[in-house]
């Protein structure tokens, strides 16, 4: 029974709540990052374990690390029913809470879906401002069909899921330094550097600012999905500690 | 990737010839994108076609000018998604502007939303749709059913049906005709209990995404339409919309005459979060919470059946529309 309406929270407003709590540094490697929790059937596991394993492989995702959380324990303040197995995967506002806290304004603006052709991202083709929903975009875009990941690593071409940020012009080179800080900690989801005051991925960016393009964290859940597996997924959930977190070859 | 102005101008091309419905010859495009704001004259509207061509987005019938292929509908739905960020704001302001409902006779023209049910189907979907229509969670039991080239306004894929149900943005439209500013909001699931709206749920606001936020929440398939006909209790989808404080005692006249001409389905109107169950409310204005005319079809999907729904597809005059 609900008794007085709670007021509803948009993404935008929990995403700078999980950026102020990222600790993670790329240098030490260590810390708290962001993670997305898919939750799957217990006798799933092995199958979708392989899923993830050839998207995070081809770079569809943002990092190559993740937690399997059994039936009965608890990440954060969830915890998982008995029969299910949770996975874990870093998720791309890692990248702008690292970016924050290396003091650089970065303003997370949209999740979307980016057209792929021959390897090489072409647009932007819908998007949903954070905003503007309380369900996380690539959640809500996940469940419209629009996506097709299993297609692009098939045959290079193909929808997947990715995000977008703007960062001030002024904070440019600290950018490229921790960007680059985070590829050499294996946080590699990064698709697309924008020039300043020019449209990245066909999406305009306000003034003396510049779009970086990120891919989603939640592209293996979506080829999951496309392949008919039930995943139930929860988008920017929590952060755990990324030394929790395994690479993806001592899984599969 | 072309240079963006020619890609502008290339998109604004192509959606003139799709929304012609014969072949259409570079001198009519051009005089149609003089209405619209762009300079193009017709040896500039050749120089593009020549490059639509190529790309194989338009194809050329002669001397009759020409059409739009299959690829090019698809590039149309993909491009510029710089523009399609407010589109859906955009064309429901289109269709607000064409509303011309009369409640006294009952006549003119409402929004509806498009379903496409196949036609094995049809029958049980009406069933569940009379039964919805029972309860207070659509907005008018009327609705209009169109089959294959019946209609050229309507196009209904091979084997199946569509059937319009009157959208809940009818009542933006008939609002802003009674002088009254208002725009739409957000697009939701609300958790009812006895029948009394509590608490959004989730939420997306209309402008800010290039999907219609009714859409997405059909698609989600978290609706339980028929709990709430059987026991009052479930989640329905509904959408809100603003209008200064002032406009209250105006709004609830308009209502009252729209709800005595059978087009109902408000759910509150207030100016806190309270009365918007959780929604945000700027301070001076107020909301009106709508349950959304798809319930309706959310409730035949639940049933089983599968349907696909455009909302806010186009007007129609409401005395073209029957009872369920």
């Amino acid at each position: 029974m609900i008794n007085k309406p709670h007021r509803v929270q948009f993404t935008s407003s929990r995403i700078e709540d999980l950026m102020f709590r990222t600790t993670f540094d790329p240098v030490a490697m260590a810390g708290d990052v962001i993670v997305n929790l898919s939750l799957i059937k217990g006798e799933d596991l092995e199958s979708i374990l392989e899923v993830y394993a050839l998207a995070i492989r081809s770079g569809l995702s943002v990092s190559p690390f993740l937690k399997i959380i059994k039936g009965g324990e608890s990440i954060g303040d969830f915890r998982i029913s008995k029969g299910d197995v949770g996975i874990a995967t870093v998720c791309s506002i890692t990248i702008d809470g690292v970016l924050l806290k290396g003091g650089v304004m970065i303003n997370p603006k949209l999740g979307g879906v980016v057209q792929i052709k021959n390897g090489h991202p072409v647009r932007f083709t819908d998007v949903v401002t954070y905003v503007s929903t309380t369900i996380d975009p690539l959640e809500v875009l996940m469940s419209q069909d629009v996506t097709s990941v299993t297609q692009m690593l098939r045959t290079g071409s193909g929808k997947i899921l990715a995000n977008l940020r703007e960062a001030p012009l002024v904070a440019r080179d600290d950018l490229d330094h921790i960007l680059s800080d985070m590829l050499d900690a294996g946080i590699s989801g990064i698709m697309e550097v924008g020039e300043p005051n020019s449209r990245v991925l066909d999406v305009p960016v306000e003034r003396d600012h510049l779009g970086v393009v990120v891919i989603g964290g939640t592209n293996p859940m979506a080829m999951a999905k496309e392949q008919g597996f039930e995943v139930r997924t929860n988008a920017m959930s929590t952060l755990i500690d990324i030394d929790e977190m395994k690479h993806v070859d001592d899984f599969v | 990737m072309t240079d963006p102005q020619i890609e502008r101008k290339l998109i604004e091309i192509m959606r003139v010839i799709s929304e012609s419905d014969k072949p259409i010859g570079a001198r009519n495009i051009a005089d149609e994108l003089q209405n619209r704001g762009y300079n193009l004259g017709e040896r500039a509207v050749r120089y593009h076609l020549r490059i639509l061509d190529e790309r194989g987005f338009t194809e050329k019938h002669g001397y009759n000018g020409r059409t739009i292929t299959t690829s090019g509908r698809k590039e149309l739905d993909d491009a510029l998604i710089g523009d399609r960020l407010d589109f859906v704001i955009t064309r429901i302001e289109e269709l607000i502007y064409k509303t011309d409902y009369d409640p006294f006779s009952k006549k003119g023209n409402v929004i509806v939303n498009l379903s496409t049910v196949d036609k094995d189907d049809f029958d049980n979907a009406i069933d569940v749709m009379k039964y919805a229509s029972s309860g207070d969670i659509s907005i008018s039991p009327n609705i209009k059913i169109f089959e294959e080239d019946s209609d050229p306004r309507v196009y209904v894929p091979p084997g199946c049906v569509n059937i319009a149900t009157v959208c809940s943005i009818t009542f933006d439209g008939l609002l802003l005709k009674s002088g009254i500013p208002i725009k739409p909001a957000y697009g939701g699931i609300i958790e009812m209990e006895h029948n009394d709206p509590v608490q959004f749920l989730d939420m997306i606001s209309y402008s800010g995404t290039s999907i219609d936020p009714v859409k997405i929440f059909m698609m989600r398939h978290e609706t339980s339409v028929l709990d709430v006909l059987d026991t009052g209790n479930g989640r329905i989808l509904a959408n809100m919309r603003n209008i200064p404080s002032s406009a209250i005692d105006k709004t609830k006249e308009v209502l009252k005459y729209l709800e005595d001409s059978g087009i109902g389905g408000v759910l509150s109107i207030g100016d806190s979060s309270d009365a918007m169950v959780g929604a945000p409310v700027e301070e001076g204005m107020a909301g009106i919470l709508v349950a959304v005319g798809v319930n309706l079809v959310a409730a035949v999907e639940e049933a089983g059946i599968p349907v696909a729904t455009s909302p806010v597809s186009m007007v129609l005059d409401y005395s073209e529309m029957s009872k369920l």
